[in-house]
């Protein structure tokens, strides 16, 4: 018998062994013991092993500790690969620039399935944990406060991008798992963008161009804190101008704030992350390998996975009213596969050939499905295409919503031509095919001037229209933006058996676990949200 | 005194054994080793092994006085008495005829201390006699020679009797022909008798034809058989099935008589997993054995199993069983892979697929209590005992051929809708077009039998093509043919031997898809001198599966078109799925589902497994009562696999590469002592202590990779895109147990046990646990006197702890990994999304266990009852938590999971005759789970709160107001969802097996039936059927649209009538608004699992081709569903060994198999 405390019993027991042994002991001799102590010997050999116990479950494979730098390009790439499908079958489709004729993966183009806005949330066990934790590392020294303070805008870029999908989210309690606290409170999306202005502020103030940076594992800036500081001033831009619905005063106060600091409006300042067409998957731009490894797969096959083109919507926009007033970014983003009579397709990006897929128009596939444009795969869809972050083109015309609004002494049209170049330019980006010539910009604005003379609206439509193109493939903002303004004017889809009435959903709805697993917070965030967790509910500053 | 003296200044580093000088000098090597090897965590294993070894020798040398040296001085003294006198100094028995004694001549004999052979040497000298030595008994017999040499001093009284008597000749063995050696055959009213020899021959002389001969044979039925007219008897024995003489195997190997049991055992025979074989042996438990409950894969030949015993006794951690092969646990890793992309498993088998059921001896199932307990951790959810074949002493070499062959088809045809055809909105396709859009839509126009385009552009009738035209039209029969050839043999106990090769050749019913098993196995012994025992057993087997079909979802599958393809196309025409420039051609619009013929032709994946099981033992009898064993086993496992698809498949143009490699290693040494020993003739001892140490590692490449550079040329080296990846995973288990067995009488018998485990995978601090059993038995029947209807009953009781850690390794340390690659020269750190835990603690299973054993009329009637709880606390569970903490899983010791239930064994003979005889068993299981505790702060575990059972199926359904009427959106005009709700069990709490078996003359017929109740099954492949407009309960509405009444969510009526041309939208989307409404059914079943009709061929009228016996059978695996709710589906759908039972979805046709078995030894 194997007793657990046997130190005891050992020694009354080892005794009775010595005094049997000495009254035993000639007639011992008699037998062999050699083969017990061949048996003891290897009793103890595999007790020997217990110390490589704790040596065996060390993975040799994994690193044990946070690597801040490591960690933070990490952050960076997660956050700005999140949920791609969810950007393309919610926003790019309810936005109406992407139709598909698919009933299942469209929630988007027919307000169906609400599948992929959920996704959206896991953020919190991804770049927004892994920000957390290099923020919680970056603390602990004060030598590394440009990391910090890098650290700490991109929480808030990471943030704002929950909080306005899902209007109240845990933030003050949240990412504390690690201490064993599992079921954090929601806060008020007011307090949030509070602490986030709060946030932005003092990372700007205390970026330092003499102290250390991530350097090289930045991969929007290579540590530059002067770029940095330029980011956080445009991130207090457009989230400011967020408010404007909601509380002007507040808004006013940190657009101002924010244009006072300094936000990018020079071309070479945009926030991007470069990627590469190697033979690493994972240094693929997310959404052009989502794009098209999940839809459009092959030009030579007229069959797309989901069943997906780009929107009339869409391209009727770029195409403008005559030839004079075209988008010259519709040849850029847009190509129709024509059919060669040698066999395969070419993708041409020809004016006239470009058609738009109508929303939510077909249940099945098309007839004239290959007549229908897509995205052009040498510009949008390349795989080393970078991913814009916040560009210029956003604050300039953020600039001239400002402007306009009176909180901004600089001239609107002058911010409004602004943005439309570098909106164009950034195209130049995305390879040799994206290039757009000073000339087609110049015409373009021609014969598309700033509306000086408009009102307010006439002129916060335009600016709201520009940004609308800008946002193709920055959906998040996009959708924000568009329910903040109102423009561009969208007709909404009817399907037959649509689950918003034939409303444009205004908000994601948070994913049921939360209501198994943080019962008591969610519902009562539920409560006081419209008591409504659907695509319908609307955020706080998204006031009806 | 002190015995531990910490050494000064190295503080807790040596502790020092101080003993007396008498002996310190014997164990002064070990100390030294203590101290050197030692650290001072360690030290309390060193001490319990210690103090039981110690414990072992204090026995031990008590036991001095017993050896095998025989002390004797006497003149003409009767033979009995220097029997008795041998038996009391050696504690050898004697085994004779008394009338044989009688004719021994008194012996004359001086030995001191001299050895017992030598002195039995001596004695039988000069008598008429001989004898041979079996374990510990002496088989006295009459001396062959003298029935053959006249010139023998004895022939006069061989005359003598052969003058008044008949002199009967025979030979004795058993069902399967086998010879029995030592059956005591007696007349029947007298004390005459004799016993067979070495090749089962006996010959006795009888008085006259009347007489009747009485053989009685441990463990076999007694046989009474009248001689008559006859001279030379060849007599068959038949096992006995009763409880009072069998014996089983136990933990470790270790055999007991099992009337001594305190737990409840199930021997199962190797032979009845020959005939209507599995191919994953763990299958033909199905049925089989109360309590077990077994999940074959459909997943083709080579497919995984799932057992669990008495219900899943943790949350998340493995509920398997451990497999033991000849007392040493095997690898039973599942080679299931998910492949490349979506969601799709290729099932590649698991560890228990590799044992070629024509090398098992007998299987055992430990489903708890003590037995179990000695196995350890790995023990909580029961272990099965495969103890494999080995050689017997015999006269020659005995060779046995078992060939089996059989052909599977479809186990059942889903019952769909043939009113509607292929198209939707109520519309059959105009268009080719069109048609690819509905390719798997059956939404379409009633059929009418007119021409309609379809996929290719080609007209066909709008008739129906039902999937059981198309399961014909793409499948094939499926094939098994399996050849073993076994040779054994050994002339002496100093060696035997048996040597198997086995092969399997299969052909799935997916064109193109086989799998193939090839299996040798060696098995040694040799008794070496008197005292040592050598053992080995080596199986080096090589596993080949090729295009193992995809199951589970729609991409590289070729079921997805099987089973949804629009009920009016053939499924022919899509053949051979790709074009002249070997690009898929779609049969719809959706590349993720697959053109059957394209996977088949185009597609493949191959996988082999190299395994080889290599374990040997010596064992060392010290002294009579007193052995040592040690053994050693190595489990090594190399698996490689590789799957594809071409440049040209519709969802990835250019290709997509997986290949991997892991070589998986188990490793186990084990030494053990055991010590028998009979007290005041009463008291029967038996004591076991040991040690075990077990290390696994598994490394693994995975290369991955798209785009294919040059077209078929299939190679990672071909590739644009690439990467690889490196896993290595050890983990390792120290472990110290020992057991003490007392039995008074033959009538009550006691068992403890215990245990200490350390565990690699937790931390130390955290790593150890102690874990006691005890148990008891009763025979109730020896005790009292009992009506005689009752000839034995038995009561037992035991309870047991099973401590384990049920943890993967590296799981308890949070981790944060390199990127593969980085990010353009930059490296990347990655994290987990699961929480681990440092600070977790060992799970420890608690069984309650009791029962009786009884047996009625004579044996004809038998009862086994048992009544278990089984409770697991502190279980080990990867929680889902709320993802805003940071992380969507926590690693936590949470809560308590019991499982109660209730097993019952009905045995029966209803008829016995000489020519017919109908054996029946019947066994019934019921478990209760129940999730008893959680963790603070966790209300569900899996959405399954406490109080309800473990694997509970929750989901939503459509949501209706107090009154019970659906509530619609007013919107869109679909039902509103529910809260979640529970729609019952995955697991069956309910199992039960019935076998009967007829033997008539040489004929015998086996059918075992199966069933499971209670639980639900979600079918994934249902809701599509649904969706997609191919299931029955899509018909309401297509001829004039359906109207929907009910309640808004204000609670104002609603109604609303969707037209024929929604009806499509209105179905798929209602499937998808609440899936599991759509796709969950009752799972009950009862089958008609297996059925052998079995002839045994006359062979005595070949003795020319000297085959011993010849049988030759009928052979039947899952022939028939009896019951099941679902028309749908194969109520047995499985596709993953994984916890969460009751799911199946996309798979190929389960199959029902048709063969014939031959079986000849020569």
């Amino acid at each position: 018998m194997i007793l657990p405390k046997p130190a005891g019993v050992r020694i009354s027991n080892h005794d009775r062994l010595i005094s049997i042994k000495n009254q035993k002991n000639k007639q011992m001799k008699n037998l062999s013991f050699k083969p017990i102590y061949t048996a003891l010997i290897l009793a103890i050999s595999l007790s020997s092993c217990t110390k490589d116990l704790a040596e065996l479950n060390k993975n040799p494979n994994a690193y044990e500790s946070v690597n801040a730098n490591f960690l933070f390009t990490k952050a960076q790439l997660a956050a700005i690969g999140l949920n791609p499908s969810g950007n393309r079958f919610s926003n790019m489709q309810m936005l109406q620039q992407e139709a598909t004729y698919s009933e299942v993966t469209a929630p988007g183009d027919k307000y169906f399935a609400e599948g992929s806005v959920r996704a959206n949330w896991s953020a919190y066990s991804g770049c927004l944990n892994q920000i957390q934790l290099v923020v919680n590392e970056t603390k602990k020294d004060p030598a590394s406060i440009n990391k910090l303070a890098a650290a700490r805008i991109w929480k808030v870029y990471i943030v704002h991008q929950l909080t306005d999908l899902y209007g109240d989210i845990p933030y003050s309690e949240a990412l504390n798992g690690l201490d064993g606290k599992y079921q954090p409170k929601y806060d008020l999306q007011v307090d949030i963008y509070k602490d986030m202005f709060k946030e932005l502020e003092e990372a700007a103030v205390a970026l330092d161009a003499s102290k250390p940076t991530f350097g090289n594992s930045d991969l929007f800036y290579g540590g530059n804190t002067v770029k940095w500081k330029k980011f956080a001033y445009s991130m207090m831009l457009r989230l400011g101008m967020r408010l404007t619905k909601i509380d002007a005063v507040m808004a006013k106060t940190w657009v101002e704030k924010a244009i006072a600091g300094g936000p990018i409006i020079d071309d070479a300042d945009l926030t991007r992350a470069p990627y590469a067409d190697g033979g690493l998957l994972s240094n693929r731009n997310p959404f052009s390998e989502h794009m098209r490894v999940l839809d459009y797969v092959d030009g030579q096959n007229p069959l797309n996975v989901q069943g997906s083109k780009i929107s009339m919507r869409f391209i009727d926009h770029l195409k403008g009213n005559s030839t004079t007033t075209k988008d010259p970014r519709l040849n850029v983003i847009s190509v129709l596969w024509v059919k060669q009579p040698a066999g395969g397709y070419i993708a041409d990006t020809a004016t006239a050939l470009q058609k738009g897929m109508q929303n939510a128009k077909f249940n099945g596939y098309p007839a004239d499905f290959e007549t229908y444009s897509e995205p052009n795969p040498n510009t949008v869809m390349r795989y080393d295409a970078p991913v814009i972050v916040l560009g210029a083109g956003e604050v300039h015309f953020l600039l001239a919503e400002a402007s306009i609004r009176g909180w901004f002494s600089g001239n609107a049209a002058t911010s409004y031509d602004n943005g439309v170049k570098a909106a164009m330019k950034q195209w130049s980006l995305y390879g040799a095919g994206g290039a757009i010539s000073t000339d087609k910009v110049t015409t373009y604005l021609k014969y598309n001037p700033f509306l000086t003379a408009g009102t307010f609206n006439q002129k916060l439509e335009q600016i709201s229209t520009q940004r609308w193109v800008l946002g193709y493939l920055d959906q998040i903002e996009n959708f924000s933006n568009w329910r903040r303004t109102g423009y561009p004017v969208l007709i909404p889809t009817n399907y037959p058996g649509n689950i918003t009435g034939g409303r444009i959903p205004r908000r994601y709805i948070v994913p049921e676990s939360e209501e198994t697993l943080n019962r008591e917070n969610f519902l009562a965030a539920k409560a006081r949200q419209s008591g409504d967790n659907t695509l319908l509910s609307r955020v706080w500053w998204d006031k009806e | 005194m002190n015995l531990f003296t910490k050494t000064e200044g190295s503080l807790g580093r040596v502790a020092t054994l101080d003993i007396k000088p008498t002996i310190a000098g014997r164990f002064r090597f070990f100390n030294y080793r203590i101290s050197q090897l030692i650290s001072f965590n360690s030290i309390l294993l060193v001490m319990k092994l210690t103090f039981i070894l110690l414990l072992v020798i204090i026995l031990n040398v008590r036991a001095e006085g017993y050896s095998q040296k025989v002390t004797y001085s006497g003149v003409n003294v009767p033979i009995e008495k220097v029997f008795s006198t041998i038996k009391k100094q050696t504690g050898y028995g004697f085994f004779f005829q008394k009338e044989l004694i009688s004719l021994a001549k008194p012996v004359t004999i001086n030995a001191v201390n001299e050895d017992i052979s030598d002195v039995l040497v001596a004695i039988f000298k000069d008598q008429p006699l001989e004898f041979s030595i079996k374990n510990k008994t002496i088989l006295v017999l009459k001396r062959a020679a003298i029935v053959m040499t006249p010139q023998s001093n004895l022939v006069g009284i061989e005359n003598l009797l052969e003058e008044k008597d008949i002199v009967v000749k025979g030979q004795i063995s058993d069902a399967k022909g086998e010879t029995l050696p030592g059956v005591s055959i007696k007349i029947k009213g007298t004390t005459v008798g004799a016993t067979t020899d070495v090749d089962g021959r006996f010959t006795i002389s009888v008085p006259d034809n009347n007489s009747i001969l009485v053989l009685t044979y441990i463990g076999y039925q007694t046989q009474e058989v009248a001689v008559g007219d006859r001279t030379t008897l060849n007599i068959k024995l038949v096992a006995a099935n009763t409880a009072l003489t069998e014996v089983v195997v136990t933990a470790l190997g270790i055999s007991r008589e099992k009337k001594a049991l305190a737990y409840s055992v199930t021997e199962v025979k190797g032979e009845e997993f020959t005939q209507a074989r599995e191919n994953n042996v763990a299958n033909a438990f199905a049925g089989k054995i109360a309590g077990v409950n077994v999940t074959g894969m459909s997943s083709g030949p080579g497919g995984s199993s799932r057992v669990i015993i008495r219900g899943n006794g943790s949350l998340s951690g493995n509920n398997q069983p451990l497999y033991v092969i000849n007392g040493l646990p095997m690898n039973n890793t599942a080679r299931s892979q998910a492949q490349g992309e979506g969601a799709t498993i290729l099932d590649r088998g698991d560890g228990i697929s590799a044992i070629n059921p024509d090398d098992i001896e007998t299987i055992n199932v430990l489903k708890g209590g003590p037995a179990a307990a000695l196995y350890g951790s790995q023990a909580a959810n029961g272990v099965i005992l495969i103890t494999t074949k080995s050689g017997k002493a015999q006269k020659g070499l005995g060779v046995e051929f078992n060939s089996n062959f059989t052909v599977g088809s479809p186990s059942m045809y889903p019952d769909l809708q043939y009113v509607y055809g292929q198209g939707l909105d109520g519309v059959k396709p105009l268009t080719k077009a069109q048609a690819i859009s509905s390719g798997r839509l059956s939404f379409g126009a009633k059929m009418d039998g007119q021409p309609y385009v379809q996929f290719d552009g080609v007209m066909r009738p709008n008739s129906p093509v039902n999937v059981k035209d198309n399961w014909k039209n793409f499948y094939r029969p499926s094939t098994n043919l399996t050849n073993t050839i076994a040779f054994s043999g050994g002339n002496s106990a100093a060696l035997t031997y048996r040597v198997s090769l086995s092969d399997l050749e299969a052909q799935a019913m997916e064109p193109g898809s086989s799998y193939a098993r090839q299996t040798g196995n060696v098995s040694l012994r040799s008794v070496l001198g008197k005292r040592i025992i050598v053992e080995t057993t080596l199986q080096y087997n090589v596993e080949k599966g090729k295009n193992r079909p995809g199951n589970g979802y729609a991409d590289n599958t070729t079921s997805w078109a099987t089973n949804l393809l629009a009920n009016t196309v053939d499924i022919r025409n899509l053949a051979p799925g790709y074009d002249s420039n070997f690009n898929e051609v779609q049969w719809q619009q959706v590349p993720e589902a697959q053109n059957p013929y394209f996977v088949i032709n185009r597609m493949g994946n191959t996988d082999s497994k190299n395994r080889f099981m290599g374990q040997a033992s010596v064992q060392y009898n010290i002294l009579d009562d007193l052995s040592v064993k040690v053994s050693g086993m190595r489990d090594i496992d190399r698996f490689d696999s590789m799957d594809y698809m071409p440049i040209g498949t519709a969802k990835r143009p250019r290709g997509l590469f997986n290949s991997g490699t892991s070589f998986v290693t188990k490793t186990t040494a084990q030494v053990l002592l055991n010590y028998n020993k009979t007290f005041f003739n009463d008291f029967q001892f038996t004591a076991m202590a040991g040690g075990n140490i077990e290390r696994n590692v598994a490394e693994s490449t995975r290369n991955f990779g798209a785009e294919f550079i040059v077209p078929d040329f299939i190679s990672f080296s071909n590739l644009a895109l690439q990467s690889a990846t490196v896993g290595l995973s050890r983990f390792g288990q120290n472990s110290a147990f020992g057991s003490a067995d007392i039995g008074y009488k033959s009538l009550l018998y006691f068992t403890f046990t215990g245990r200490q485990d350390w565990f690699s995978t937790l931390n130390p601090g955290n790593n150890s646990i102690f874990y006691p059993s005890f148990g008891t038995s009763f025979i109730l029947s020896d005790a009292i006197k009992l009506p005689s209807i009752i000839s034995f009953a038995k009561i037992r009781a035991s309870w047991a702890q099973v401590g384990g850690a049920t943890v993967s390794p590296y799981q308890i340390n949070q981790l944060y990994s390199f990127e593969q690659g980085g990010h353009i020269g930059r490296p990347v750190q990655g994290t987990s999304s699961a929480l681990s835990n440092p600070n977790l603690r060992p799970l420890t299973s608690t069984t309650y266990e009791g029962g009786v054993d009884m047996q009625f009329l004579n044996n004809r009637l038998g009862l086994d009852f048992t009544y278990y709880n089984r409770k697991t606390t502190d279980d080990i569970l990867s929680t889902p938590i709320a993802v805003t903490s940071g992380y969507s899983s926590a690693l936590l010791n949470v809560g308590e999971l019991s499982n109660k239930g209730v097993e019952i064994l009905l045995t029966g003979t209803p008829i016995k005759s000489n020519k017919f005889t109908w054996d029946v068993s019947y066994n019934a299981a019921y478990n209760k789970s129940t999730i008893e505790k959680l963790a603070p702060g966790l209300s569900t575990v899996g959405g399954v709160g406490v109080g309800r059972p473990y694997n509970t199926l929750r989901g939503r359904t459509y949501l209706t107001n107090a009154s019970g009427v659906r509530v619609y959106n007013k919107l869109s005009g679909y039902e509103v969802q529910s809260p979640e709700v529970e729609y019952g069990q995955g697991v069956p709490p309910y199992t039960m097996g019935l076998a009967n078996n007829f033997r008539y003359k040489s004929f015998s017929l086996n059918v075992l039936l199966d069933g499971k109740f209670g639980n639900v099954v979600q079918s994934g492949l249902s809701r599509y059927m649904y969706r997609f407009g191919l299931s029955k309960n899509t018909l309401p509405g297509r001829e004039n649209g359906l109207t929907v009444t009910g309640v808004d969510q204000t609670g104002a009526p609603f109604t609303k009538t969707w037209p024929v041309d929604q009806m499509d939208t209105y179905y798929n989307n209602q499937a998808s608004i609440s899936p599991l409404t759509t796709s969950v059914f009752d799972g009950d079943f009862i089958k008609l699992r297996s059925a052998v009709l079995s002839y045994r061929l006359p062979v005595s009228k070949l003795q020319s081709l000297k085959i011993q016996s010849a049988d030759i059978s009928l052979v039947s695996r899952n022939p028939f569903i009896l019951f099941s709710h679902i028309t749908d589906f194969d109520p047995e759908s499985a596709y993953t060994i994984g916890n969460n039972q009751g799911q199946s979805s996309n798979t190929i046709p389960r199959t029902r198999e048709f063969g014939v078995n031959l079986i000849v030894r020569f």
